[in-house]
């Protein structure tokens, strides 16, 4: 996650209970907004030219990456390798036929789903109490979670590999997965949004009753679903991706994720067609998820960017 | 409703054993999270700090150097070099990809038919890994790539960008951007939202043209969120790591040699840690030297 140096008052695209933001949305519809403030006709001409160059240039990589795993293995010619002729799936053959592939995409899961689940439990438990609890030191302990945001990845990678190759956690699941849980922007989206949760709500449990865990549990988490739903999909995406870490700590080849496998696939000097169609295989899972779930992915960017 | 506002809430005075029961279950549940911080965060933030003052690689004896690292840094021609090429990636990469982004974000940032699917289109490669996209942009710049294609196109010799140490560099901006703009558009658009119609639409009837409605009307308010975007963007290309790895691995000649690449190829090919170290402690020094700069100049007029 890109770390910031932004007081966290800055303007508030966090996600409220009660107004989620919606990120990447009109909120008013072209209706609401005045006729002169909308483009006339050649500026609508305009306006659809240059949108369509640019979404050319931005999609133009996908569309390569797509064609050129389809492309039989040899010599890539242009124009005529990027039109979709002759296409075959030797390429995934090979890449999901080999014993690594798989396994690297199943590394891959591992890793953003255990992160997803102990980041979003540890965040929102942590949240909770920073939002709704007192306790002595909760202030001093809030800002200096907050403020390791600051401090590049890079200064504490080389200590944190140290410390989980000491413990033994080099080319482990644990050693992998644990040091990435210590998420400050989590910690921080769930207190804000946790705050603005009516405290009459856990008051009414706690007379009807309920325990501690229980309240957290039956009453927090279900309050809590927009929230998770949005940090979840924004954390899943950033493990998928992660490459630094993965890189260092997972040195095997049975250890390696999918970017640090397709990486050397790449150095490997494996045929073009190939190292394309893992990249392909490495994507089309978040691809299916952003169509799925973009609200999710675009408020996480924001909400997160906000995050102090 | 009144008189469930009137209940005595934890903000309130509470009796003494029920604030210690309050206050023991608020840091049961903060314990494990803090825990993970102490290990993970803290200590090593400091020790990556006491590092720089040792010699420190794996199974060797450590002693204290004292500044002897720094010192080193100072007399270190590749370090100076990776802190050019870092900073010439930046210059390059982040104004275009922010004027890249508010572009795309005043292009999208109407509704109309077909708005939310540009606005996905352009957000697509925030969500791509870069390693990922490097492996199709090492032949999209390769000699008979597309992009030398475009350039021949317009009368530009055919070469390969990414092997050629003047090209690199804006090659690799070009792809920064290309995967960062999306981002910066998400941010300007979120912020353009929340803006009032009224004012434009009083500059509109005043007879202010499209321009002097951006120039006097919008952008101001833009202003933090542009202030927000250069910091961010400042600090991810400093950063620019996976991309370098995929792309170039340093090359051609150490022209695409950045300080994260330094820091990585110091620490994890010659496991010389203590090194590595104090190049994050110029990474983090570097870091905040940007900011307070750019809170300087861009959050001046506040």
């Amino acid at each position: 996650m890109a770390p910031v140096t932004r007081a966290p008052e800055a303007p508030a695209a966090v996600p409220t209970p009660k107004e989620p933001a919606r990120a990447g949305r009109a909120r008013t519809p072209d209706a609401a907004v005045p006729a002169g403030l909308r483009p006339r006709a050649r500026g609508r001409v305009l306006r659809g030219v240059l949108l369509t160059a640019a979404s050319v240039a931005t999609l133009f990589p996908f569309y390569a990456m797509i064609v050129l795993s389809l492309h039989p293995q040899g010599a890539v010619d242009l124009p005529g390798s990027l039109l979709p002729w002759h296409l075959t799936g030797d390429a995934y053959g090979e890449v999901l036929g080999s014993r690594d592939v798989p396994r690297w995409l199943f590394n891959t899961v591992v890793y953003s789903l255990v992160s997803v689940v102990g980041v979003l439990l540890l965040a929102s438990l942590a949240g909770y109490a920073f939002a709704k609890k007192r306790f002595p030191g909760r202030e001093g302990m809030f800002w200096s979670f907050l403020s390791m945001v600051m401090v590049p990845y890079h200064v504490t990678m080389i200590p944190t590999f140290i410390l989980i190759s000491k413990l033994g956690g080099v080319d482990t699941y644990w050693g992998l997965i644990v040091p990435t849980l210590a998420n400050a922007q989590a910690v921080f989206l769930m207190r804000q949004f946790i705050l603005g949760l009516p405290d009459e709500i856990f008051e009414a449990a706690r007379l009807d009753g309920c325990g501690e865990l229980q309240i957290f549990f039956r009453i927090v988490l279900p309050l809590l679903k927009p929230i998770l739903a949005t940090l979840g999909t924004f954390v899943f995406l950033w493990h998928w991706n992660d490459f630094l870490w993965p890189l260092i700590v997972g040195q095997s080849t049975e250890m390696r994720t999918l970017t640090v496998g397709i990486a050397s696939l790449q150095q490997e000097q494996v045929p073009l067609n190939q190292v394309l169609a893992g990249s392909v295989v490495a994507f089309v899972p978040i691809f299916s998820a952003y169509l799925v779930g973009q609200r999710y992915f675009t408020e996480g960017v924001v909400g997160s960017a906000v995050k102090g | 409703m009144a008189a469930v506002a009137e209940r005595p809430r934890p903000d309130r005075p509470l009796g003494g054993s029920l604030r210690r029961k309050e206050a023991r279950i608020g840091l049961l549940f903060v314990l494990p999270c803090l825990l993970l911080f102490v290990v993970f965060r803290f200590g090593p933030g400091v020790a990556g700090l006491l590092l720089a003052f040792t010699d420190y690689t794996p199974g060797a004896v450590t002693h204290l150097t004292g500044l002897e690292n720094f010192r080193r840094l100072w007399d270190d021609p590749l370090f100076w070099s990776s802190l050019r090429v870092t900073v010439v990636y930046t210059v390059l990469a982040v104004p275009a990809g922010v004027a890249a982004s508010l572009g795309l974000a005043l292009l999208t940032r109407r509704a109309f038919r077909g708005s939310k699917l540009f606005r996905s289109v352009f957000f697509l490669p925030v969500v791509t890994s870069l390693v990922l996209a490097s492996t199709v942009f090492v032949w999209i710049f390769s000699t008979d790539g597309p992009w030398s294609a475009v350039m021949g196109f317009l009368g530009l010799p055919s070469q390969n960008w990414l092997s050629d140490s003047v090209l690199v560099l804006p090659a690799l901006a070009l792809v920064g951007i290309w995967s960062r703009c999306g981002y910066g558009m998400l941010i300007l658009l979120a912020r353009m939202q929340e803006l009032p119609v009224e004012l434009e639409e009083a500059a509109l009837v005043d007879g202010a043209g499209p321009v002097k409605r951006f120039r006097y009307i919008v952008a101001p308010q833009l202003k933090p969120a542009f202030f927000f975007l250069a910091v961010i963007e400042t600090t991810v290309s400093f950063q620019v790591f996976d991309a370098v790895y995929m792309m170039t691995g340093g090359g051609p000649a150490n022209a695409s040699y950045s300080l994260v690449f330094q820091l990585y190829d110091t620490g994890f090919k010659y496991f010389d840690f203590g090194y590595a170290s104090a190049i994050g402690c110029a990474l983090f020094l570097l870091t905040i030297v940007v900011a307070l700069v750019q809170r300087a100049v861009l959050g001046k007029e506040k």
